[in-house]
């Protein structure tokens, strides 16, 4: 029997870039097939040209033997293709169904109920349960994310693409959702997962495909294969994959929360009475899946939220009158969770961006002016800490990839000896030695006196870099108890427990 | 990759503008005239003797400021419709001041009421977006209307000069007025323009150099990210409308003290809103406004003159539109994606 998906040949060129040299895909009818490689491998693009949204140069697609070819998103539909992104596109002021059903309507007149009884069954099919009438603004994450697979099913997609999945999951959640993957594969779909986690590819995949620079390496069964194996696969040279030895010499309090609760931008408590405190020397993991308070809770240490109640003290100072600027100068420093929106000036050269929140310490500033030689030192410096690859200092920031505009941001953060280190997903889009490089350069700083607070929506990425994790869940901040602050299980459980 | 989309962009430019040419150039045929005798006229009535020359700087002059001060609200991010209004407001104030108080007194205090009176008229549009989210844009309008109505019944009642029909304060003292520098029988430059020049190239310094320019700049571009830089937003907001309608008011000022030497209902003749193009044709650099100031002055004193050869004066205006459409779609093109 032919296989479900098999692209032969595959090359795609941006401008001097080759995205994808000739590679070759093939994916079994029900396996669950995961697409693993750095950023920039060509994973996006090839499943892009796969989908249809994307043309590839030169190339063959067949699916289950017959050629194909795609000209846009809706052939690839068509041909029972379907994509979750990794942002989920379902609308929240849609109903739940309204979002299923968008773009791929039956008919010119919605009969509701008809609708409903389809949608129905394909929920029954995967063991999910929907209140069609809900609003989709009430879904948590993996509610999305459940009804995106739905969204899938009611256009007929046999072969179904995931983008990082689990990304914005919880690990129980995960687990569940790979349980989900599995029926469908059973049920003779096709599923095909583009991720970065190692962990998730041995536990639930059955074959991969490692793709590294455009090029695939191997195509190889999960069973028998190792993560330092998958590792050295995917970045093409031995990789230590041993964690960071967690510190245990801390110095005294630096920053302390005291039942600090701060009201979300819908007027809802986003952040309830939680207390924590961090030691000079600590880096502290904050775990939690996407939207438990976390945002909230970063905006009012920084000074951009308003606390409604209770205490923010740094060195002993309660600081929570203090505004941003003031906190910035007390050593304060913000890797933002969204490095557009919160962090950078698109289309300002490097240099400038350099300054973006240090434009008023006594390094770059002299009076009333921009020391325009410290600033372009500082920008020469902050591009080569975490080797951030740019066509020149005076180009915008908007040319370089995301992993290389992650990079500059974070080594802004961390170049003027900063205090708190307040780290939004400081390795979002960053591979795994930038990954090991960033926090290596947050544990230097906290090594000379600094303390660091990160949120992650990955546990693993915070087991394997904190020295103690919490987890924060609908607002409210649990600690696992002493002895078991690195402890998988106690944390992922933390994550979801509820009250 | 980035090199190459910038030379496209450079191509882009210069294609449309051609076509925007060529576009005049068939607007003028529909009128009935010769395109090439259009241009010439225009050239000659701009640059055609010593005189014309002066004059057409002398139409610059304010053009320049005005546009500086619409240029000052846009790196902030706020697109100041209301600087018309502001001119008005604060050419009034100015004379108003100047007639109490002749001489170099009255000079100075003059230039300093004209320019408390046009921040006081950007004032409200300034807080109304600050703190209430109120567009800028349409309250700026309204405000350019209530400054036309205002100055009008002021100027029709209590401040009108007995003597005269019109709508019009007293004249100045001969000694309340800016200076020419040069005042022979052919060249005639007067101390305002050496002004606007200095100003023009002082903002540009700061707006670079200065960190207040580079925070002003950050919050037009982003205004989230310089919250998290430690910048107050509401009041960099409010800064940047106050020395806009600031400079609009000095606008005023210039008006009054070097070229009309009294206040009139309608002196401003639409200079707040060809400011607007002004600024907008400099785009990133401040001093470009030097060449787009000097285009729309030739523009504003060709127009009377190609009238003689049946084109409509608005033929010029519709160039002008065309060019800062033109311009302004190509600026603020977003890229689709950004990862």
């Amino acid at each position: 029997m032919p296989p479900a998906l098999k692209m032969d040949g595959i090359s795609r060129r941006f401008g001097a870039v080759q995205a994808l040299d000739k590679v070759d895909f093939s994916v079994e009818k029900g396996e669950i097939h995961a697409l693993v490689g750095e950023n920039g491998a060509g994973k996006t693009t090839l499943m892009r040209i796969l989908y249809g949204s994307e043309i590839a140069d030169s190339g063959v697609i067949e699916l289950e033997g017959n050629a194909v070819q795609f000209h846009m998103a809706a052939d690839g539909i068509a041909a029972g293709i379907g994509m979750v992104s990794q942002h989920y596109s379902i609308i929240p002021e849609l109903s739940c169904l309204e979002n299923l059903m968008l773009g791929a309507e039956p008919a010119w007149l919605i009969q509701k109920d008809e609708a409903k009884v389809r949608a129905d069954s394909l929920a029954v099919q995967m063991n999910f349960a929907f209140d069609w009438d809900q609003h989709a603004e009430h879904l948590s994450p993996s509610g999305a994310q459940k009804l995106e697979i739905l969204k899938l099913l009611w256009r007929n997609a046999r072969i179904m693409v995931l983008d990082e999945p689990t990304a914005m999951l919880s690990p129980s959640d995960s687990d569940a959702l790979f349980a989900s993957l599995k029926l469908l594969a059973q049920s003779g779909a096709t599923v095909i997962v583009v991720t970065h986690r190692i962990p998730e590819v041995l536990e639930h995949c059955d074959r991969v495909t490692v793709l590294r620079g455009g090029k695939v390496v191997q195509a190889l069964p999960v069973a028998g294969s190792t993560a330092s194996q998958l590792a050295e696969l995917i970045i093409g040279k031995t990789v230590d994959l041993t964690p960071r030895t967690a510190s245990t010499k801390f110095g005294s309090v630096t920053l302390s929360c005291e039942n600090l609760t701060v009201k979300g931008y819908r007027g809802d408590q986003a952040v309830k009475n939680v207390s924590f405190l961090v030691r000079s020397g600590e880096i502290l993991g904050i775990a939690g899946v996407d939207g438990s308070g976390q945002r909230e809770l970063f905006w009012s240490l920084i000074g951009r939220l308003k606390r409604e109640s209770g205490s923010i003290e740094f060195n002993g100072k309660e600081i929570a009158k203090n505004s941003v600027a003031e906190r910035l100068e007390m050593g304060f420093r913000l890797i933002p969770e969204d490095r557009h929106g919160e962090g950078v000036v698109d289309e300002w050269p490097l240099e400038e961006n350099a300054a973006i929140g240090l434009q008023r310490q006594p390094s770059l500033c002299n009076g009333l002016w921009i020391d325009q030689a410290n600033r372009k030192e500082m920008a020469t410096s902050m591009v080569a800490r975490f080797d951030t690859k740019h066509g020149g200092l005076e180009k915008p920031i908007s040319g370089l990839s995301g992993g290389n505009q992650q990079r500059f941001v974070a080594a802004r953060a961390l170049s003027t000896e900063p205090k708190v280190i307040l780290a939004f997903q400081p390795a979002r889009g960053l591979d795994i030695e930038a990954t090991r490089q960033v926090y290596e350069a947050i544990g230097l700083e906290c090594v000379k006196g600094a303390c660091a607070i990160v949120v992650s929506y990955d546990l693993d990425e915070l087991l394997d870099n904190c020295d103690r994790v919490v987890a924060m869940n609908r607002g409210k901040l649990f600690e696992p108890t002493i002895g078991l602050e690195r402890d998988r299980k106690t944390i992922g459980e933390l994550m979801v427990a509820s009250e | 990759m980035i090199l190459r989309r910038e030379n496209l962009q450079t191509w882009k430019v210069a294609g449309l503008c051609i076509s925007a040419i060529a576009l005049l150039f068939l607007l003028i045929l529909g009128a009935g005239a010769s395109p090439m005798e259009a241009a010439v006229k225009l050239w000659d009535s701009a640059f055609g003797n010593p005189l014309k020359f002066s004059n057409t700087l002398k139409e610059t002059t304010p053009l320049l400021l005005a546009g500086l001060a619409v240029y000052i609200a846009l790196k902030a991010g706020l697109f100041n419709i209301g600087v018309e209004g502001q001119i008005t407001i604060g050419a009034l104030c100015t004379a108003v001041v100047a007639l109490r108080f002749p001489g170099i007194l009255g000079i100075v205090l003059g230039s300093l009421a004209g320019m408390a009176g046009g921040a006081l008229w950007a004032l409200p549009a300034g807080w109304l977006k600050a703190y209430r989210g109120g567009h800028e844009v349409i309250s700026t309008i309204m405000l350019n209307n209530i400054a036309s109505g205002l100055t009008l019944a002021l100027v029709a009642g209590p401040l009108k000069d007995p003597s005269q029909e019109g709508t019009t304060t007293r004249d100045l003292a001969g000694n309340t007025l800016l200076p020419n520098i040069i005042d022979s029988n052919k060249w005639q430059l007067n101390l305002a323009l050496p002004i606007a020049i200095a100003l023009l190239v002082l903002f540009s310094i700061w707006l670079k150099k200065s960190v207040a320019g580079y925070e002003l700049r950050m919050v037009g571009a982003n205004p989230q990210a310089s919250e998290f830089a430690g910048i107050d937003v509401k009041k960099s907001i409010m800064k940047a409308m106050l020395a806009s309608g600031a400079v609009a008011g000095f606008t005023g000022a210039v008006l009054v003290l070097a070229f009309e030497h009294r206040f009139f209902h309608g002196m401003s003749s639409g200079f707040g809103f060809d400011a607007l193009g002004v600024a907008m044709l400099a785009g990133a650099t401040p001093l470009a406004m030097l060449g787009s100031g000097l285009l729309f002055g030739v523009l504003n004193k060709g127009s009377s003159a190609i009238q003689i050869l049946g084109i409509p004066k608005g033929i010029t205006w519709i160039v002008l539109a065309l060019l800062i459409i033109v311009f302004a779609a190509i600026r603020y093109r977003k890229e689709g994606s950004h990862e």
